[in-house]
């Protein structure tokens, strides 16, 4: 199965990505966009699948970074 | 992992056979392209689209006040360019390789048209998924608030 994902990032502060995915996202995985890390939040179904691949809408906020010592 | 397997894996190519997609692995042409590498730019002419091998890619435009937009990031298996094949207007927005090795493969304008027409059951699939294809586009820029809309 492919999973073609539409990931947005919460508050609209920078882009989101669709990309084709081996594995379905999980709430908790993190993502790479562009430069940033994120974290996923909610997955959804976006469309009913066709064949091998199926299509979802991901929701993802930033990587906490942990703060210096 | 050959050509072949890699299309196999690209909505844009669902339901063609095999002897099909060995027909148009023959008219796509892989580029690789370092990180921050320009692919094209807005505003210039458009006569190849793009499938998304390995790596990412940002589409950047500006308004018409001149400031530059983010406006998405298409990983592996995604389509661009595919808006100037269709309308042969000019690039809508500039795409830029994120990653180092960011590899693609270009189909140009004129080999893809030539290949609808020698087999039309071929540009009828291909042409049903590049609108899915935008389809699923314009719903994920509806939920993307980073869209302003």
């Amino acid at each position: 199965m492919i999973y073609k994902v539409s990931y947005v990032v919460i508050g609209g502060e920078y882009p989101g990505s669709i990309r084709n995915e081996t594995e379905r996202p999980q709430v908790g995985s993190i993502v790479q966009i562009g430069r940033v890390k994120f974290e996923v939040t909610e997955v959804q179904e976006i469309i009913p699948p066709r064949d091998d691949f199926q299509f979802l809408h991901a929701t993802v906020r930033p990587v906490k970074t942990g703060g210096s010592h | 992992m050959e050509l072949i397997d890699i299309l196999k894996g690209v909505e844009l190519f669902r339901g063609l056979s095999t002897e099909q997609l060995s027909r148009l692995a023959a008219i796509s042409h892989s580029e690789t392209y370092p990180a921050d590498a320009v692919i094209f730019s807005q505003g210039s002419p458009g006569d190849k689209m793009y499938v998304i091998a390995r790596g990412e890619i940002e589409v950047r435009f500006q308004d018409h006040k001149g400031v530059a937009h983010s406006a998405i990031y298409l990983g592996a298996g995604q389509l661009f360019g595919e808006m100037a094949l269709l309308d042969q207007g000019e690039r809508s927005a500039s795409v830029i390789a994120v990653q180092d090795g960011t590899e693609v493969y270009a189909i140009s304008s004129h080999d893809f048209l030539a290949l609808c027409q020698a087999d039309t059951a071929l540009g009828f699939i291909m042409m049903r998924n590049m609108a899915l294809d935008l389809s699923f586009k314009l719903r994920h820029r509806n939920l993307d608030p980073a869209t302003g809309l």
